[in-house]
């Protein structure tokens, strides 16, 4: 168990940067769930944590002990690889031990040790067989034993579910959570898929272009997105977006002169280009005339069996809202409303999240 | 064959019409031809090898008969070579000389490609390079500059200074060179997590999986150190250090071949690699279409 300190952290190949100055402290036993689109340098910072890529500049620290230069075998890092990456001439009880065997541990050790790990992880039947005679989910077993039976400081995960099945992931996603409430020991997880992220995460770290976005828990960043980036990125179906112009008042106004937030005030120069964001689940359904109501034209309703998903345009922008499938979709002409404590707004000149003055309601 | 096709069988009715499909397969006129101008083709590459064991055991009188068969088959001419000269001891060189060979050829070859493949520096492109361009400079080119060196390492008349100037080959380090790069980057990284070092990955974990090439580069060094015949013309002196491709020229004479006895020796010094054609048949045909050599 182990604590981590990131800083500056660079990573250049040739002339590509891969990752561009991330900073980043993680404590004991903490889950950490980094989340970012692919080619957005998760991996890269992984494997410069696990020490399997050369650090262009910067530190990374493993219980305040700099390890920049160090041996990823001397870490105390253990990794689980997306292909899991097992020995394919080695039987399953082989993989999970070899570490110790390269650390010289006695035979009798190693064995009784294979064996704690194996049934752990249901696994004791198999340890005969090669790897190419397992399932996926039963290879991905030994990947995790392989990384469990050192005991390491740290647990690093680079995708490790993307090759299951949806309900297999679902198991093993929840397997690693019961380990690691076992285990306690510090995690990684690197992932694009969000679901895993939100469920996974004790702290989440949003990444984009090699740096990070924004971290948090997977609900201060649901709730809250710093940027842009976060709010499109986060959630399904995604964030609706409104473009909007802040006026003399310091309120926003989109096309056809809608406001659909008359109430709030933004401390933006007059003719700030901003974009207001509303998740589908948090619009309700009013009638047309009510205030900031915003038309909505159905054009289409999917329904996935827990809610409707009602998609369609307002001012001719594409926007989706969300009915549970208790809810009737009204039959007539409606509008949706954004609720104030469901607004988000950013700043279009950098993605920038603004808030709204607090005290600005003019009843 | 006959088990899978009852199993099939046995799998109940529906099957059937497809199984009586395959259990007839038409000949067509294509296939026809082709598996004529195979047996053809195999025909003169066998041919050959029959003429000369044939020819061993033919009487000295029968030598240019065309019979396909002796009128007396007798072993005559192989008691005459194993008398003439140590042919036993020089078969014993002879896999010596080629075993090591080959052995060494595997070494080196996965050392350097090792090398070339898992570590970065300067220029390894160019090593690579100069490496795969030592391939094509003939036998020829090195070979006073190598007498030269072995004279004065005395390694002349010795087994040694026949394996020495062999031990490294660039075929060798290509061919490994590719089987290593495509091997699964990922597990060599689980094999660093796990602590192992260049060494250790070395041989617990890449070599074991590229047994298949290796076996193929074992093979294919040994049969051409086998048929080496240059090399040892140049630096044998006596006949107890040198190998069967050199005994055999012992039964070309100034007055004339002694075909009887240079077929028996022939044979004798084709009978290891025969053997090793038997043994490792699957083997060694993997590894021709795999070098790309036919
Ligand atoms: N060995 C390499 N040489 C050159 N560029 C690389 C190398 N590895 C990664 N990159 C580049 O660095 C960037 C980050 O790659 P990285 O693998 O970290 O992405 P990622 O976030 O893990 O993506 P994914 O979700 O697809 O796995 C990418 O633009 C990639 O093209
Ligand atoms: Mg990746």
């Amino acid at each position: 168990m182990a604590s981590i300190r990131i800083s500056s952290l660079h990573k250049v190949y040739g002339k590509t940067p891969a990752v561009r100055g991330v900073d980043l402290s993680i404590g004991t036993g903490e889950f950490v769930v980094i989340l970012g689109p692919s080619g957005c340098g998760k991996s890269t910072l992984l494997r410069m944590i696990a020490g399997l890529e050369d650090i262009t500049s910067g530190v990374v620290a493993i219980d305040d002990v700099i390890v920049n230069d160090l041996e990823p075998g001397d870490r105390g890092c253990a990794m689980v690889f997306q292909n899991y990456a097992l020995y394919p001439h080695m039987s399953v009880s082989e993989n999970i031990g070899y570490s110790l065997k390269v650390a010289g541990v006695a035979r009798a050790e190693r064995d009784e040790k294979i064996r704690r790990v194996a049934t752990l992880l249901g696994l004791d039947t198999f340890l005969d067989r090669r790897p190419a005679q397992l399932s996926g989910g039963q290879r991905q077993r030994v990947a995790m034993g392989r990384a469990m039976i050192r005991s390491p400081r740290v647990f690093l995960f680079d995708e490790p579910l993307s090759n299951l099945d949806a309900k297999l992931r679902l198991q093993m996603r929840l397997e690693i959570k019961r380990l690691h409430r076992e285990l306690g020991s510090t995690s990684i997880f690197v992932t694009h898929d969000q679901l895993e992220a939100m469920t996974l995460a004790d702290r989440l770290v949003v990444m984009n272009g090699g740096k990070i976005e924004q971290v948090g828990t997977p609900q201060e960043i649901y709730r809250r997105p710093a940027s842009l980036f976060v709010a499109d990125f986060l959630g399904s179906p995604p964030m609706n977006f409104i473009p909007a112009v802040i006026d003399d008042e310091g309120k926003a106004v989109c096309a056809d002169g809608l406001r659909p937030c008359p109430d709030l005030i933004w401390d933006l120069e007059p003719g700030a280009e901003v974009r207001i964001g509303v998740r589908p689940g948090d619009l309700q359904i009013v009638g047309r005339s009510a205030r900031g109501a915003l038309p909505f034209e159905v054009e289409m309703v999917e329904d996935l069996g827990t809610e409707n998903h009602l998609h369609g345009t307002t001012t001719g922008l594409r926007m989706t809202a969300v009915l549970a499938t208790g809810e009737a979709v009204p039959d007539h002409p409606f509008a949706v409303l954004i609720p104030e404590s469901a607004v988000h707004l950013f700043r279009e000149r950098d993605g920038a999240r603004i808030d709204p003055r607090s005290v600005s309601r003019i009843h | 064959m006959t088990t899978s096709m009852n199993r099939v069988l046995s799998s109940g009715a529906a099957v059937e019409p497809e199984v009586s499909r395959k259990a007839r397969p038409r000949i067509r006129p294509g296939a026809l031809t082709i598996h004529a101008t195979m047996i053809l083709l195999a025909f003169i590459a066998i041919f050959p090898v029959y003429w000369m064991v044939v020819s061993s055991l033919k009487a000295e009188n029968e030598i240019f008969s065309t019979g396909l068969w002796p009128s007396a088959p007798s072993l005559d001419n192989y008691g005459f070579v194993l008398s003439q000269i140590p042919m036993l001891r020089m078969l014993a060189n002879t896999t010596v000389v080629a075993g090591v060979t080959a052995a060494l050829h595997v070494l080196t070859g996965l050392f350097a490609a090792y090398a070339l493949v898992r570590w970065r520096f300067r220029f390894s492109g160019f090593v690579y390079g100069l490496i795969a361009l030592s391939w094509l400079v003939p036998f020829q080119v090195t070979m006073i500059p190598n007498y030269v060196l072995a004279s004065r390492l005395g390694l002349l008349d010795t087994l040694a200074g026949l394996i020495v100037p062999h031990a490294a080959a660039a075929f060798a380090v290509l061919m490994l060179y590719h089987a290593m790069k495509s091997f699964p980057t990922e597990i060599i990284e689980a094999a660093r997590m796990d602590g192992a070092k260049h060494w250790r990955i070395l041989w617990e974990i890449i070599t074991p999986n590229l047994r298949a090439s290796l076996a193929s580069l074992g093979i294919l060094a040994f049969i051409s150190a086998w048929n080496e015949y240059f090399w040892p013309l140049l630096l044998s002196r006596s006949i107890e250090n040198s190998v069967v491709q050199i005994g055999l020229q012992m039964f070309m004479t100034q007055e004339g071949n002694l075909w009887g006895p240079l077929m028996a020796a022939s044979t004798l010094a084709s009978l290891p690699i025969l053997a090793i054609y038997l043994l490792l048949q699957r083997q060694v045909i993997e590894s021709f279409m795999k070098s790309g050599l036919r």
